[in-house]
């Protein structure tokens, strides 16, 4: 079956199981009649009976009709809403206060526009996590120390980050933080797997170096990129190796300031609509290359769309210093 | 809470049904409202060309397979059904012509 979601303010959509449809009005100057059962030409010849008058009614008429258009799923609602109230831990003050907005499995069916498997599909990719039925998504200052907890325990015992075995960790963690939120940490860093019979997390290396440049980038508004390149590498756990390319949609960095620096730019901040987002793009930015912009355009594309055919769209190319750069095709203030 | 409209196809499945695509208005005679009004008669020649009387015109038009196929949607309070799938058109876009009956000079 087929669900219509949006809220008043919003532009309708049709979900499937899996697939989100914007609807538009297609208007006709012509006019549509629906007649029941009325039969074509083939249809009447393949008819055994003679051909005496059918009397058929027109059911109704109309001059527009819904054209579905597949579009992206409308996702971002979804994160602002767990933004809303991060779980920040049992021993949180705030979640004790009943009057917190959460959201249950439903109520995020009821006001997200699209549909349920792609809803499923971005909690896991937000992770996300149900606690007492409601999803949630983890305060950051929370996430980095449960991280912590796990990449010190990883080095006191020496551990290879592809074997971390699930058991002694909630054994050693569990005196410290709730087993399910150890376990869930484990499951957002980390591919689960068995061998012999146990249960290991082989660590996802970029991901934890990300987290880690995170927590640097937040606390100032822009970085000396040789100084956070240093500091960054000292910060993450030994023996990882931190690469600038690990930044794509989380950081953008400025080659032409002397000296060169970095700041904090999260593609999930930024507009969901194709205009707004490279309006936004651009007024952060005059002129971007190709290899800058991507990680904060790609999300746009369409099934089957390129990074390069929204380029076309939405920006005007010229060259720059022998390179290929993008801007806006209006002007922004 | 949103009201969820879904759409589901009954119990037998949805039926066919044929559109009929009309240049311009369709008018009642005077006086008359249009339920309940004849539109017309449409035959098939031969060919298989779809023809309508309407009044005193004829149309001439053709059967077009739609790209993406209709569905008729029937409201039942904060539901939708799929009352029917609509995947041919009768098309009638020539001019209508006037059909003149030939009044014999003399009885």
């Amino acid at each position: 079956s087929l669900v219509i979601r949006g809220e008043k303010d919003e532009q309708a959509v049709l979900c499937s199981k899996d697939k989100t449809y914007e609807m538009k009005i297609a208007d006709t100057s012509n006019m549509l009649l629906c007649v029941p059962g009325c039969k074509t030409p083939e249809q009447l010849m393949a008819d055994e009976e003679s051909c005496d008058i059918i009397h058929a009614q027109i059911a109704g008429f109309s001059n527009n009709y819904w054209e579905l258009r597949r579009c992206r799923p409308k996702l971002k609602k979804l994160r602002k809403l767990l933004m809303e109230d991060p779980y920040e831990g049992p021993d949180s003050a705030k979640d004790q206060a009943s009057a917190t907005s959460k959201y249950t499995t439903e109520d995020l069916l009821n006001v997200v526009q699209a549909s349920e498997e792609e809803i499923m599909h971005q909690l896991q990719v937000l992770d996300a996590c149900q606690i007492e039925g409601y999803w949630r998504i983890l305060n950051f200052d929370y996430e980095v120390k449960l991280l912590n907890h796990v990449t010190q325990l990883i080095d006191s015992e020496s551990w290879s980050f592809s074997k971390v075995p699930l058991n002694i960790c909630l054994q050693e963690l569990g005196p410290l933080e709730p087993t399910e939120m150890i376990e869930h940490i484990l499951l957002s860093y980390g591919k689960k797997y068995t061998d012999g019979g146990e249960v290991y997390f082989e660590m996802n290396e970029d991901k934890i170096c990300r987290t880690t440049a995170q927590m640097l980038l937040q606390n100032a508004v822009k970085f000396n990129l040789a100084d956070f390149q240093e500091v960054w590498q000292q910060s993450v756990p030994e023996g990882l190796t931190t690469r600038l390319d690990q930044l794509k949609g989380l950081a953008l960095v400025d080659r032409n300031s002397r000296p060169e620096t970095i700041s904090l730019l999260k593609v999930e901040d930024l507009p969901e609509d194709n205009q707004e987002r490279f309006n936004s793009l651009f007024s952060i930015r005059e002129k971007w290359t190709e290899e800058d912009i991507t990680p904060y355009i790609q999300d746009l594309c369409a099934e089957k769309q390129t990074v390069g055919a929204l380029l076309t769209k939405y920006a005007r190319s010229s060259m720059l210093n022998g390179v290929k750069v993008y801007n806006s095709r209006r002007l922004i203030s | 809470r949103l009201p969820q409209l879904c759409a589901r196809s009954g119990p037998a499945g949805a039926e066919d049904w044929l559109l009929l695509e009309l240049q311009g208005e369709v008018e009642p005679r005077q006086g008359r409202a249009l339920p309940g009004s004849l539109l017309g008669d449409l035959h098939y020649t031969r060919q298989g060309v779809p023809v309508l009387v309407v009044g005193h015109h004829v149309l001439y038009g053709r059967l077009v397979p739609l790209e993406k196929p209709l569905a008729v949607l029937e409201k039942r309070g904060a539901r939708y059904a799929v009352t029917a799938l609509v995947r041919t058109k009768l098309l009638f876009k020539t001019r209508p012509k006037p059909i003149v009956t030939h009044v014999p000079r003399k009885v």
